[in-house]
């Protein structure tokens, strides 16, 4: 951080960046992607189940309706169709590059070494993303950057967090990194989890004669935000955590704090009081000597 | 049915008791000697003893929560985190019940992960080492069954370990469960803090406590097995021999599987000693050998590649460690030899080789 950038008696505690292993979530779709373009490298090429492939258009259609379910699988999990869209675009390459190929029958070679190679690439833009993350703790507020190309940054003052939410996964229990979202009193850092049920029914054989449909829904205020705006995954974690609770723990006024500026105050109107007494005593001391002397 | 009444009756059953729990304490051994290693490189690996810890706190938190489930006790909280682990049952039961649920604590630890492996093994081996041999009803008949039982099961196993073929993605994935179940046979507990030691004699305590506690349980658990055996004679199928033999494979499964998770700590305790990116080249050494060791067997092939290609892989990485760790270098070594040191002018000074972190 350059030093223009910091305020009158700022101090920098940490400069964090998130741990390599936070961004597992998306490193998984990667390691997926490698894993099962071995397998079906293997399955097509040295397997005993060879003689089952010598179709080529078999070998990608069971590459990519593993991927697709894969896909709708951990995106339903997950709530997060990027996972499947991501697969998806993936089985699309393929198949449009297998299409390209003019010879065929070396698909069994060229599934798998494209799987490695977009996982390769996965992996690149995945560390690309983590490291343009940057977390700037001061003595005085929290400093939020990130972004490959649009460049994102949130200031955060110790005395606006309201709450402070911290997880650590199994990973980060393992690895000692965890993510911590202060939450401002404008609420920013928390989110929302949707989740609605509906059921239709149906009477009648040939036509639709009657149809009715039930629905419900539920949403719940959860901390969420987005990983630019809150410490992801940061190593060593109870450390930082530590250091964040104190500096707000240092600059919220306890319910204490205030009854005693309340009694101080109270101390100095009363010290006041005694000053304005004494000093109209003075005065009518000194107005009686003049009296007396004239 | 060979062998006097006396024989049958009262000391036949007891040689698979017997043999089951003899191997069960070599298995406790070979527990001790990893938590052994894992103390010895605990100062650098804290992810790895941490990472060994889970695994063993969740295999014994899984065991108190199917405790609890066997004996319709239920499950209230279920609480997991990498150094402790903790189920509450809905219904606090006594008696026999408590009892079970306690010894499904404190002994499944030591037989769910093999039988997890066992399961596997079931679609990765012969069928045929899986078979039960048994002669006769007698102390010695079943004793010398047990052992045959033993002997093949063992002999399938550790053949395919030996012919275990690491470009073969199943085996890879059968290879790296054994690993990990092998580190967490029984949580080790050396941690960030100093919890309550967990050893040996600590588990030998629990049970003894079991035992003694409540004596006539165990007299119950051992009147169950004489029933048992004695319905095995009846219809004529040593069912009992079946169940005994059952537990001990997966005694040697978990006592393979911390052969190996020693030789992996062994490793990383030799590797801890070479200096600097240096120690990754005994790993790195390891896939790159053996995929080498496979494309010059494809293109010259040789009987029990699988196995040699294996062997040249331990032996590199081996000889990497030898070589590497001979040629240590001293942190204090300075950049200039000592005879130019001693030439060295007033005002002049030796930089350091390394640049110690402030």
């Amino acid at each position: 951080m350059n030093q223009n950038e910091l305020l009158e008696n700022e101090q920098i505690e940490k400069i964090l960046s998130p741990h390599p292993l936070s961004f597992m979530g998306l490193q998984s779709l990667c390691i997926f992607l490698i894993t099962w373009g071995v397998i079906i490298g293997w399955l097509v090429n040295f397997s005993e189940f060879k003689d089952y492939f010598l179709n080529p258009w078999l070998i990608i259609s069971l590459w990519g309706i593993i991927l697709m379910v894969v896909g709708v699988i951990a995106s339903l999990l997950t709530i997060r169709w990027r996972i499947f869209f991501f697969y998806f675009g993936v089985f699309i390459g393929g198949l449009l590059t297998t299409l390209l190929l003019e010879n065929s029958e070396s698909i069994g070679v060229f599934i798998p070494f494209y799987s490695v190679s977009i996982s390769i690439i996965g992996f690149l833009i995945v560390e690309l993303y983590r490291r343009s993350h940057k977390y700037i703790i001061s003595n005085q507020r929290i400093i939020f950057k990130g972004g490959v190309i649009t460049k994102q940054e949130r200031t955060l003052r110790y005395d606006k967090i309201t709450d402070i939410n911290s997880k650590q996964g199994i990973l980060g229990q393992i690895f000692s990194f965890g993510t911590i979202i202060p939450i401002s009193q404008s609420g920013f850092g928390l989110g929302i989890d949707k989740s609605s049920a509906a059921a239709g029914v149906q009477v009648g054989e040939k036509k639709v004669k009657f149809l009715g449909l039930f629905g419900g829904g539920k949403e719940l205020q959860t901390p969420r935000t987005r990983s630019y705006y809150e410490l992801h995954g940061v190593f060593p974690y109870k450390e930082i955590k530590k250091i964040v609770e104190n500096q707000v723990q240092g600059s919220v006024i306890t319910n204490y704090q205030q009854e005693q500026v309340a009694f101080q105050k109270e101390q100095v109107d009363i010290q006041k009081q005694m000053r304005d007494l004494l000093k109209k005593q003075n005065k009518q001391n000194d107005n009686s000597e003049i009296d007396e002397k004239i | 049915m060979d062998g006097s009444p006396l024989d049958i009756i009262i000391f036949a059953p007891l040689a698979l008791i017997f043999g089951v729990i003899l191997f069960w304490f070599i298995q406790l051994l070979f527990i001790e000697s990893q938590k052994y290693f894992l103390s010895l490189i605990s100062h650098n690996h804290d992810a790895l003893i941490r990472f060994s810890n889970f695994i063993g706190v969740l295999f014994q938190t899984i065991c108190h929560a199917l405790g609890y489930t066997v004996t319709k006790s239920g499950i209230s909280s279920f609480f997991i985190s990498v150094n402790y682990g903790k189920v509450s049952p809905k219904k606090v039961r006594k008696g026999v019940l408590e009892w079970t649920s306690n010894a499904f604590l404190f002994i499944g630890p030591f037989f769910i992960p093999g039988l997890l492996i066992l399961i596997c093994l079931l679609f990765l081996i012969n069928s045929d080492y899986f078979l039960i041999y048994y002669s006769g009803y007698t102390f010695s008949d079943n004793f010398i069954s047990f052992g045959i039982n033993l002997y093949n099961f063992s002999s399938g196993f550790l053949s395919f370990l030996s012919t275990i073929d690491l470009l073969h993605p199943v085996h890879l994935g059968f290879l790296l469960l054994l690993i990990i179940m092998g580190m967490g046979i029984r949580p080790s507990f050396i941690g960030e803090k100093n919890q309550e030691k967990v050893d040996m004699i600590y588990d030998l305590k629990n049970i003894r406590y079991n035992i003694l506690h409540k004596p006539v349980y165990i007299f119950l658990l051992i009147l169950i097995s004489y029933v048992f055996f004695y319905i095995s004679i009846l219809i004529d199928n040593n069912l009992y021999m079946a169940f005994f033999s059952i537990l001990g494979w997966l005694s040697i499964i978990s006592i393979v599987s911390l052969i190996i998770t020693h030789l992996i700590l062994l490793l990383i305790k030799f590797t801890d000693n070479i200096e600097g990116i240096k120690k990754l080249l005994p790993y790195i050494s390891i896939p790159v050998s053996y995929v080498l060791c496979r494309l010059v067997f494809f293109y010259y092939p040789i009987p029990y590649l699988n196995s040699i290609s294996l062997l040249l892989t331990i032996f590199t990485a081996s000889l990497l460690v030898i070589l590497l760790s001979k040629k240590k270098t001293n942190k204090f070594k300075t950049k200039i030899d000592m005879d130019s040191l001693l030439k060295l002018g007033k005002g002049q000074r030796d930089e350091p080789k390394r640049i110690i972190r402030k």
